[in-house]
């Protein structure tokens, strides 16, 4: 009568044997998907109070820290000593509203080790350094507080990076907020405040948002054309007071409604320094809907870009949706109708022109560094994709730098300094224009001077109001971070 | 190994419990307190009068059983008082009960052994058909059912006192049916294995024989099912269906036996809301996270969040699972000892199980045989029933962990089932 008995018990050895493999696959392999799963409450309140990494700026500058409770060493609050300054880089990581920026995106590296994973528990018995790890951004003080004093509080951003490497140097959002008022248990009334505020401080206008680019699109149209071989600097185009769009009862004007040149007719390089609508919706309708939707892909629109954040994606509708709508193409190509583009976006399009053709990954990570400050990982800056060729990079760069000597973005220059920029005043139903700068310098035939990228966007009109314009409200902040970086 | 061996192996259990209660004295901030003393003495009374009983009554009993018992209850114990110190309170007094009533099943069978209770069959079988009927008397009387979760598996006593008291009938009814059935299949196994009557080609088993057994699990399903029980469903027909492959060893019962479950559960599927969401919840937990999924998802969160060798005692955030303390406890034991401590659960149960078969194969009389074997097995079966919901290999069936899950009937019908096993294990031996 042994047999069913062993038979039974063999059944139930192989269900046990089966928990066993359920439970190591839910707990080891699968283990860390479910603890780190965004539903987990245990991902939030655990990691509240608990000690965190400090960031530092480029410079040293102490950003974000977590000092002992004196009544409770387990017990650790969070310290932003730079208050709104880098609020939106830095971001915050709370009980009540979440997380948000770097202390959201890195928050492996901030946090301890001192867990039940395999590599933590390894750690700990090898005797390993658990504490969590400190980052040195690649964010400059000097030029964060130049583009944050230029900003002036009015609605916008701005983004500085360098060509070379991709390293963003400042990151300003306006309006800011402190992130120490969405910490502890009694931050609900502030933290509500500032999530309900219209003007929406908790927002990274730098990447969170996406603007038309208006006229600073026109480096891409440029671009198309040249790459294409359509156009030269000295291609001439005719010089209407308004161009008739086919097909379409409307017009595109210039900024103030007048001729471009002479009204005869233009030379691309007069067209491009003078911001003609004109003659670059013209230009967009000559090179074709397929041939702009591929460059502003090349410079990376309807692409992920590669960074430590989260970035919305700049958008251009497809060559396809444009197939009988000259109108749409003319406008796109002034940088209106469905284009839109983060200020990230746009400085990386400056970065290609600056880089001969190539953007780099943009970073604000420069190294981790452990509890007793050893560099435990550094930043290698990366190509992102070539945008466009050293050919076209160097004639755009001609172009923008006459943009800035003579042409709308003057009020960028700084004296005995090569500055390369466009300006864009790009319209917003029912609201002032959004207004912008992107540029570069210094520009020089020196390969190894240091230069750095400059993008600004100003919202509704800024300080100008409906008469604001890019190269009136804009084009100034620029060249505030460009002489701070130029030591001026 | 010997009696003295199991008091050393009893005691350092208890000292493992008191040792818990202090692990989350510390954790909730109050330090050493009177807790842990009551814990040490409540597993000290309670195990102590379990050994001495075997002691006196059953000297040759299977020295491992109780240790056994006695770790894996002090490790529910803890986690149970760590996620509600009132419901571990509570549990301790259930403790004491059970050791009471496992001194008290020995006196009774001192003398003759389990053999009594094979006189009795038709009387358990009442007592377990009875007890399964408990819940569906109607809520105006003194002693009725209750509803909770969409099933109505609960018994209470309307006392002169304040309190009442409910218990789980349907824990001491898989005893009662074991008895029964062992009892039967002693007398009939014989018939039950060789007859045969011919139905034109088809071979049909002896309904003289079967007919009683037949009767009686359809009872006892249809009860449960009316009960919408899932869990004591499946349990009762996998004892049924076990105790009739023990003594035939045909496995076509067994086929039989799953194609009905099978059957079963989709008429249960068509029919019962409450199935259907536990199915569904089963197949994507995520899918309906903040309804259905819920309690499911933070179990596997839990799990997750356990990992390697857990978050500590104290630390984890079990109490974020519904029902943790009673359907979810191994989830919760997982987080807060990791895999680690899971798989040694584990293992503690599988050697409960391996000397529960292993005194089945080793005593001679059949209906100790056949006794033994189904007691292993419907333990064993009510083990990976809930583990499995809650590794989410089966849809979660709401039946307790032995030993380890909250619930006073539960931890007082298992360890009456090691007390049989125990007089069993004695009885071979002498």
């Amino acid at each position: 009568m042994n047999g069913p008995i062993r038979h039974l018990a063999a059944v139930m050895f192989a269900g046990f044997a089966l928990m066993v493999g359920a439970v190591t696959y839910l707990q080891v392999i699968k283990g860390p998907d479910f603890r780190d799963d965004s539903r987990n409450l245990r991902v939030v309140t655990g990691r509240a109070g608990k000690e965190r990494g400090t960031i530092i700026t480029a410079d040293g500058v102490i950003l974000a820290r977590s000092q002992a409770d004196p009544a409770d060493p387990q017990q650790f609050t969070r310290e932003y000593p730079e208050g709104p300054n880098y609020a939106h880089a830095v971001g915050y990581a709370t009980l009540i509203f979440g997380a948000a920026g770097l202390e959201d995106s890195q928050s492996a590296a901030l946090v301890s080790d001192r867990d039940a994973t395999i590599s933590g528990v390894l750690n700990a018995i090898l005797g390993g350094d658990i504490r969590p790890r400190g980052l040195r951004l690649t964010l400059v003080d000097s030029l964060q507080r130049a583009a944050i004093d230029a900003l002036g509080g009015q609605r916008g951003a701005v983004v500085a990076l360098d060509p070379d490497t991709g390293a963003i140097l400042a990151m300003v959002s306006s309006p800011s907020f402190s992130p120490a008022s969405l910490q502890g248990r009694n931050a609900g009334p502030a933290g509500n405040d500032l999530a309900s505020d219209p003007t929406e401080p908790l927002r990274n206008r730098a990447i969170d948002a996406t603007y038309p680019p208006g006229s600073t699109f026109k480096i891409v149209t440029a671009a198309a054309a040249l790459e294409a071989g359509m156009a030269g600097g000295g291609t001439t185009f005719p010089d209407p007071i308004a161009l008739e769009l086919p097909g379409s009862t409307a017009t595109i004007r210039n900024y103030d409604g007048r001729v471009c040149s002479n009204g005869e007719s233009v030379t691309l390089t007069q067209a491009f320094v003078s911001s003609c609508n004109t003659t670059f919706a013209a230009l967009g309708m000559q090179v074709g809907a397929a041939n702009l939707v591929a460059t502003a892909e090349a410079f990376g629109f309807n692409q992920p870009i590669p960074f430590d954040m989260e970035t919305l994606t700049a958008v251009i509708p497809p060559a396809a949706s444009f197939a009988n709508d000259l109108p749409g193409v003319a406008q796109s190509a002034i940088g209106q109708r469905d284009v839109r583009a983060t200020l990230l976006q746009m400085a990386l399009v400056a970065a290609a022109v600056a880089n001969d053709g190539e953007i780099m990954e943009p970073y604000l990570v420069q190294e981790v560094f452990n509890s007793e400050g050893v560099i435990e990982a550094e930043m290698e800056p990366a190509v992102w994709r070539r945008a466009i060729s050293p050919a076209t990079a160097a004639a755009l760069t001609d172009l923008m730098e006459k943009a800035v000597d003579a042409g709308t973005g003057f009020r960028a220059q700084i004296e005995g300094v090569g500055i390369a920029g466009k300006t864009g005043t790009a319209e917003v139903p029912d609201e002032a224009p959004d207004l912008w700068f992107v540029g570069f310098g210094p520009v020089t035939a020196d390969e190894e001077a240091p230069r750095i990228v400059v993008a600004v966007v100003v919202e509704d009109g800024g300080a100008g109001g409906e008469d604001g314009t890019g190269g009136a409200v804009a084009a100034p902040i620029a060249r505030a971070v460009l002489e701070a970086f130029l030591g001026r | 190994m010997s009696r003295s061996a199991e008091a050393a192996l009893l005691l350092t259990a208890s000292v493992v419990a008191a040792f818990g209660t202090a692990l989350i004295g510390f954790t909730r901030g109050v330090g050493l307190d009177a807790q842990v003393a009551v814990t040490f003495m409540v597993f000290v009374a309670s195990f102590g009068t379990v050994h001495l009983a075997l002691r006196r009554w059953a000297p040759a009993a299977n020295p491992l059983l109780f240790p056994l018992a006695a770790f894996l209850t002090a490790i529910g114990l803890t986690e149970v008082y760590r996620l509600d110190p009132e419901l571990g309170s509570l549990q301790r007094w259930s403790l004491l009960i059970s050791g009471v009533a496992v001194a008290g099943v020995l006196a009774l069978l001192r003398g003759e052994g389990v053999v009594v209770l094979r006189r009795y069959r038709y009387l358990f079988l009442m007592a377990g058909a009875g007890l399964l009927l408990l819940p569906l008397l109607p809520d105006s009387f003194w002693i009725h059912g209750i509803e909770a979760n969409g099933s109505r598996l609960w018994v209470g006593f309307d006392l002169p006192v304040e309190r009442s008291v409910s218990f789980q009938p349907g824990e001491l009814a898989k005893l009662a049916l074991a008895i029964f059935l062992a009892s039967y299949l002693a007398d009939h196994h014989l018939a039950m294995a060789t007859t045969r009557r011919m139905i034109g080609r088809l071979s049909v088993p002896p309904f003289r024989q079967f007919g009683p057994i037949v009767l009686a699990a359809l009872a006892a399903f249809a009860v449960l099912v009316y009960q919408r029980d899932l869990g004591a469903s499946l349990l009762v027909f996998a004892l049924f269906v076990g105790a009739i492959y023990l003594a035939t060893g045909k496995l076509a019962y067994v086929v039989a036996g799953g194609a009905l479950v099978a059957a079963g559960g989709l008429v249960a599927y068509q029919l019962f809301g409450h199935v259907q969401r536990r199915v569904s919840a089963w197949l994507d937990p995520f899918a309906d996270f903040s309804d259905a999924g819920y309690q499911v998802a933070q179990g596997l969160f839990a799990l997750g969040s356990g990992s390697l060798t857990g978050s500590g005692i104290g630390l984890g955030r079990p109490d974020l699972i519904p029902a943790a303390a009673t359907d979810f406890i191994f989830a919760a034991v997982a987080e807060e000892m990791g895999v680690a401590g899971a798989i040694a659960v584990i293992t503690g149960y599988a050697l409960v199980v391996a000397i529960g078969f292993g005194i089945a194969l080793r005593t001679r009389d059949l209906f100790h045989k056949f006794l033994a074997a189904s007691l292993t097995l419907v333990f064993a079966v009510q083990t990976l029933l809930i583990m499995a919901g809650v590794l989410r290999l089966l849809p979660i069936t709401g039946i307790t962990l032995p030993f380890m899950s909250y619930g006073g009937t539960s931890l007082l019908a298992n360890m009456i089932l090691l007390a049989l096993l125990a007089r069993i294990s004695h009885g071979a031996r002498t």
